[in-house]
């Protein structure tokens, strides 16, 4: 008899602990797939305009949209254009072209990097990700550097 | 495991004397009788709540309360959020059955008299917490920003707007102005999701608490049976488990109402669009809003909309006052009258609520 | 003395032509005026009225029987003098309009030219302000008026052209009506086939009045003109429709047909759409081909630009220049052009590119294989995501996305369509590939969908069987415990 009742007990045990774990799980999984974001389609940019060379002046810089990241455009004191990254590689803040020091600074922890994106000062680890920039007529062109 | 939960449990009970609570919940009884049943229906408005507030906070994450992006993130949650259609279903579908859950609630509590001394403040919070209940619906059904949402909140607003003296003042306080625009959005989703829910949370732990102090009201006759003694029930567990054992059953419910019956969405709402065809209130207002629709428009000197609106405005009051004005049962004598007028005030709502959705 | 002189040689003239059965037996009018050597009873005297024995006072009034001046150009008698502006034209209505008048003299001619003409755009009041741009004297001349039918008449076929352009080619003239309106059309219309048959002596070939009509003329814009671009193939069709008329000229004559059944035709004829081309539009209106354009060959680029370019810088422009193909017509037609589906292009019967290339080893052949391939890929990737877009929509899932993606591949089409007339099959594969992307996108959110339908209905199974499992053990332990 108290075989029957244990069995029983365990049965009903199981039952519960089964059907309890199953159900928090059942609640639990929806709700951890709901709060992770889903994942937008992202458009596939090739490359982009960069606006009409003749509206850049020497030692000058504008930050342009790449798809959904910020691209740093300079031009140089002598002309040149480069394109990089303008994600600073520390902890993502945009950065900007100092005229007065001829380096990318950013502003949120006085990291430094030199034109071609190397980080020389500062807190960034890593250089920044250059691009590659080419002139159609008067049309500055931005693309993904393979 | 039973080690170390034992070890929790004592040193929270050396900070927080938990032993003195568990002696009284230990101690707490259900008395066993006919009407027994009802007493499952605070609990599961209860569970309706606590669902609404999780699932609220989950839609929280990706609703965005202007008028130019509510319609869309909803489509976003109904369509690319993994299991947003689902949450989304069961908030739409837990808010219908709170109100219906409440509904009976109040209403069984109202055919039990249970309202009686000394239990009249524990009534009196229960219908604020109804009304409050109602004004969760009508704030919420704004949200996804669709044609009929904002038809149902014009009209809606108007009819408030009737109110004497106070009217205008009322109207342009819910809209944010003289028209349901974005502000109106703005501010019913500030109702909906701050105000609404810090007022109901408060309200409702002093209803809990009265209940625990004053315990389960029983039914009038049972008070004067003194012969046989009362059967009861230890709360805990067994009441308890059986609530639980409910609430497991409606969460199921709900689950198949989601995924069969999914939330609509409709259309987005265009202020210069002319009303949808057939357009009416959600459930819980049709007895109201019918009604309204058979007063004439004038009665003597009185605004038909005027005359409805103190109508159901004396009889929310009424309503809230019954305690002080049922002496009878105050007194533990059993009162017929309540019971008659309590079943006119059912039959009324009910054939008032079908005649407005075949209308 | 010379009054009696003058009467006496009258009656003499007049016995010699009514001898000679000459009309106007009594026509004192003319015998006055004849000996007075006045132009207009020199030119009279050819002028059909005068053969038909109508007076002088047919149409100035008065009495033609009376000698005296005063009595003949009398005022009582209906004498008008000379009638001045629109009275010309009311005066020559007045018997040609009439029909009793006209079937009295045994002329078959239609009455209705006055109306005609008051109605037409050359009724209009002229700059002056009161008067009628054009008379009837204004072609048909005043005094010495003849049947159409005379070669000598200004209103016979080979004479039209010269008569109209009298104004029309007039510049400074035609500016004070219409500056829009050009005076090359004489110009343009001799070096046409019309116009050089013309010259040549040929009165059967289209002149103004055969297009543009004679009295009823209505300006091009005007839809009851016969030149109103949905009129014009009807117009030309009159002649070039006829058998006989054009057997002389060896041309076929079933123009008009086929070109009733090609899309220009359905498109002008049937939906009435003013863009599509009417006979001029390729042809020319008077010239031989529409202005800047070298020859009718090369006339569809002028509306499908983008394909004309694309043609020019492919493999075919050479090989058809050699050839002498006229380059749009060689594989779509000229005027039976039907709307070009996918069967034109490709390698079996019914594609145009086999009639060249038939060598199966040959890059042409390869090429046309090759882009029929893609092309049709197209089509059946877009059904095949159709067909799980409406399974997922059957069973109430949202594919609205789904289904608006897909619409970008009819995009897609049309620009392979055009990319064609490239005949490069690496150029054709770029355009395609994009309409693939795009169709196996709409495709994997339908199955999404599908599978998402299908999803939930087994996580409710589950949630369900769990939460039957769990209340069936509680209810099971809620039995056990009140058992006690």
């Amino acid at each position: 008899m108290n075989n029957n009742l244990q069995n029983r007990r365990s049965f009903i045990g199981s039952i519960l602990t089964i059907g309890l774990a199953g159900l928090g799980g059942s609640i639990l999984y929806p709700i951890f797939r709901y709060l992770v974001p889903p994942k937008q389609r992202e458009v596939e940019v090739s490359n982009v305009s960069g606006g009409k060379l003749k509206d850049m002046e020497n030692d000058s810089y504008k930050i342009v949209r790449f798809g959904n990241k910020p691209v740093i455009l300079i031009r140089t004191d002598k002309g040149e254009l480069k394109a990089l990254s303008a994600q600073c590689t520390h902890l993502d803040c945009t950065v900007q072209y100092k005229k007065s020091e001829g380096v990318i600074w950013c502003a949120c922890h006085n990291g430094k990097y030199d034109l071609n994106g190397r980080n020389i000062s500062g807190p960034p680890p890593r250089p920044l990700d250059p691009y590659n920039v080419k002139l159609k007529g008067d049309e500055i062109i931005i693309s993904r550097k393979v | 495991m039973k080690k170390h939960l034992s070890k929790t449990y004592k040193w929270l009970d050396d900070r927080l004397d938990l032993t003195s609570l568990s002696h009284f919940i230990e101690k707490k009884t259900v008395p066993i009788h006919r009407s027994s049943i009802w007493y499952y229906f605070g609990g599961v408005s209860l569970f309706f709540f606590i669902i609404q507030v999780c699932t609220g906070i989950l839609l929280l994450f990706y609703y965005k309360g202007s008028a130019d992006l509510a319609f869309e993130s909803i489509q976003f949650i109904m369509s690319k959020v993994e299991f947003g259609w689902l949450i989304r279903s069961i908030h739409a579908w837990a808010a219908n059955l709170f109100i219906l859950s409440v509904f009976i609630h109040m209403f069984s509590v109202y055919f039990e008299k249970s309202y009686r001394r000394p239990r009249e403040l524990t009534w009196i919070s229960g219908v604020l917490l109804f009304f409050l209940t109602l004004f969760f619906g009508f704030s919420g059904y704004l949200l996804p920003w669709n044609k009929l949402a904002f038809f149902a909140t014009k009209v809606g607003t108007d009819i408030a707007g009737n109110v004497p003296i106070i009217g205008e003042a009322l109207k342009g306080f819910l809209r944010g102005g003289d028209d349901v625009t974005g502000a109106t959005l703005s501010r019913f989703f500030g109702f909906h999701v701050a105000l609404f829910p810090g007022i109901f949370t408060t309200i409702l732990v002093i209803h809990l608490i009265m209940v625990q102090r004053q315990g389960m009201s029983e039914p009038i006759e049972s008070d004067k049976e003194t012969t046989v003694k009362n059967k009861t029930m230890p709360f805990f567990p067994n009441f308890m488990l059986r609530d639980m054992l409910l609430w497991l059953v409606v969460l199921n419910v709900l689950a198949i109402l989601a995924v069969f019956f999914p939330a609509e969405l409709g259309e987005k709402a265009d202020a210069f669009a002319s009303a949808p065809a057939g357009i009416k209130p959600e459930w819980y207002f049709l007895f109201m809003f019918q009604t309204l629709k058979y007063i004439p428009a004038k009665l003597f000197v009185f605004d038909g909309e005027i005359l409805g609106i103190l109508l159901f405005g004396l009889a929310g009051l009424l309503w809230l006052l019954v305690p002080f004005w049922d002496t009878k049962s105050s007194k533990g004598i059993r009162n017929r009258k309540m019971n008659y007028l309590g079943l006119a005030a059912v039959a009324f709502i009910i054939i008032l609520t079908i005649l407005g959705w075949v209308s | 003395m010379k009054r009696i002189l003058s009467m006496i040689t009258a009656v003499f003239i007049f016995c010699i032509i009514s001898v000679n059965g000459a009309p106007a037996a009594e026509d004192k009018c003319y015998l006055c005026h004849s000996t007075m050597d006045d132009k207009e009873s020199k030119l009279f005297k050819d002028d059909i009225h005068f053969q038909k024995g109508i007076s002088c006072s047919g149409c100035h009034g008065g009495d033609n029987t009376a000698e005296d001046n005063d009595a003949a150009m009398n005022k009582q008698k209906g004498f008008i003098g000379v009638p001045k502006g629109n009275k010309i034209s009311e005066v020559c209505a007045k018997c040609h309009g009439n029909e009793k008048i006209m079937r009295g003299y045994g002329s078959k001619l239609p009455v209705n030219q006055y109306d005609n003409l008051v109605n037409s755009v050359h009724g209009k009041l002229a700059v002056e302000g009161s008067v009628r741009i054009v008379q009837c004297i204004t072609c048909h001349t005043a005094h010495g008026i003849k049947s159409v039918k005379n070669p000598l008449s200004p209103v016979y076929p080979l004479n039209i052209p010269q008569t109209c352009s009298k104004c029309h080619s007039d510049a400074g003239y035609m500016k004070t009506y219409n500056p829009s309106l050009a005076v090359d059309q004489y110009t343009m219309y001799k070096s046409s086939v019309h116009g050089k048959l013309n010259s040549s002596g040929d009165p059967k070939p289209a002149q103004c009045a055969s297009c543009h009509g004679s009295h009823d003329i209505k300006p091009v814009k005007d839809i009851r003109s016969k030149v109103y671009p949905v009129n014009i193939p009807g117009t030309c069709s009159n002649c070039h429709s006829d058998k006989e008329y054009m057997a002389q000229y060896k041309i076929p004559t079933d123009q008009f047909a086929k070109y009733s059944r090609s899309v220009h035709g359905i498109a002008l004829l049937e939906k009435n759409d003013p863009g599509a081309p009417a006979c001029n539009n390729c042809h020319g209106n008077h010239g031989a081909t529409p202005p800047g354009v070298e020859s009718i060959s090369k006339v569809c680029g002028t509306c499908h630009a983008l394909n004309a370019e694309l043609f020019s810088s492919s493999p075919h422009k050479k090989a058809f220049d050699e050839k002498n193909y006229p380059e749009c017509e060689t594989c779509h037609g000229n005027h039976e052009i039907v709307t070009a589906t996918n069967k034109l292009l490709g390698v079996d019967k019914d594609a145009v590119c086999i009639s060249c290339h038939t060598d199966p080893n040959s890059s042409g052949y390869k090429s046309a294989k090759l882009m029929r391939q893609l092309i049709d890929s197209l089509d059946n990737t877009k059904n095949a995501a159709m067909v799980l877009i409406n399974i997922a929509e059957q069973k109430g899932m949202d594919v609205t996305e789904a289904k608006f993606k897909l619409r970008d591949i009819n995009q897609i089409k049309l620009e392979a369509r055009t990319q064609v007339h490239s005949f490069d099959p690496s150029k054709f594969k770029d355009v395609v590939s994009k309409g693939l992307l795009i169709g196996s996108d709409a495709s994997a959110d339908a199955k999404g969908a599908i599978h998402e339908y299908s999803f939930r209905r087994v996580g409710l199974g589950v949630s369900v069987f769990l939460i039957c499992l769990l209340a069936f053990g509680l209810f099971l332990y809620i039995r056990r415990i009140e058992k006690k």
